[in-house]
């Protein structure tokens, strides 16, 4: 079979799951917690933005008094 | 046969307007073409034969790999799927049923979800997935290493580029949430308000919080 | 099914239909849990033998 003649180089990593469940939750659960915050900063960011764009268009008109 | 052949290519065009012909790149698509993998095991194949074929050789996902940019059966199977355009139904028994027993599939599926389907519905579809913490095999340019279902469902909806292949660009979340295309993504979790103030309560009860950094200024 | 044919990509090949897939997803599944109880019957074989 020659696609896969490099079958060895596959087995080094361990994909079996299950193997303790406890550590494997928690690994995960960190994952979500850093894509949940990733999240929540962009909001912030996007928030920041607008208030920034709001502030900009405050001073203008207080310009054109 | 000749899906290769993009010009003046007739063929419908997958849910989110893109010519599947084209959506992996044209190098990619020579050298899946050209690889024994796709010549021996793809051809004649149907959209259950694809089970099958997962089943027996996908244990890895990836793109191109080593010195002569090799694709992975995994890359060959979602060229195939793009050949095949299964419909829904399909889709959803490679993601539900059969994902649930073998994960690659359900890997494949997700995959192939995000390169033909509507941006709207790449988050519905792919999202739930999230939750998915089995183990794959990631074989890329520096060698093979571990990730998850939910990570790769992840680089899916934020990266550009995954598996030797350029992501079209989805309107992000909160685009679609401000249109009132999606509801706000509620997290197995809960809510990060109530995860922080879990923490900060372990904290005083002098437990430590395990969560490594997360600090958010509310 | 003419126009898939002129669409090329599948030849002659018979499309599946979704309880087709459902079905073979089923089959795949029982034959590799079957293969993992006979790996376990000829493991404990052995260790029968061994202990003989």
């Amino acid at each position: 079979k020659h696609w896969d003649d490099d079958d060895e180089v596959e087995n080094e990593v361990d994909d079996t799951d299950d193997i303790d469940s406890e550590a494997e939750y928690a690994a995960w659960k960190l994952r979500e917690l850093k894509r949940l915050k990733r999240e929540r900063e962009q909001i912030e960011e996007k928030e920041r933005e607008l208030a920034e764009v709001e502030r900009r268009r405050n001073l203008t008109e207080e310009e054109r008094r | 046969r000749r899906f290769l052949d993009e010009r003046g290519s007739s063929g419908p065009l997958a849910p989110n307007g893109l010519n599947p012909a084209t959506i992996l790149e044209k190098a990619v698509r020579e050298r899946i073409v050209d690889s024994y993998f796709y010549k021996e095991q793809c051809f004649g194949v149907n959209e259950a034969d694809i089970v099958d074929r997962v089943v027996e050789h996908v244990d890895h996902i990836g793109g191109v790999t080593g010195t002569v940019q090799k694709p992975t059966p995994f890359l060959c199977l979602a060229f195939k799927l793009l050949q095949l355009a299964p419909n829904d139904e399909i889709l959803e028994e490679y993601l539900q049923f059969g994902g649930e027993k073998f994960k690659y599939l359900r890997a494949l599926a997700v995959f192939y979800i995000r390169l033909t389907r509507q941006d709207k519905d790449v988050y519905l579809k792919l999202e739930p997935f999230l939750e998915d913490r089995r183990k794959l095999r990631r074989k890329g340019r520096n060698g093979v290493s571990l990730t998850y279902v939910d990570e790769f469902v992840d680089d899916l909806l934020v990266k550009d580029r995954v598996c030797a292949t350029s992501l079209w660009k989805m309107r992000r979340r909160d685009v679609l949430e401000d249109l009132e295309l999606l509801e706000p993504r509620v997290s197995p979790l809960g809510s990060l308000e109530d995860l922080l103030e879990e923490r900060d309560e372990e904290m005083k009860d002098g437990e430590g919080g395990g969560m490594g950094g997360v600090r958010v200024g509310v | 099914m003419q126009h898939q044919r002129n669409v090329g990509a599948t030849g002659q090949v018979k499309k599946a239909t979704a309880e087709e897939v459902h079905a073979r997803i089923e089959a795949l599944w029982q034959r590799q849990q079957e293969l993992k109880r006979e790996q376990v019957i000829t493991l404990q074989e052995r260790l029968e033998v061994r202990k003989e």
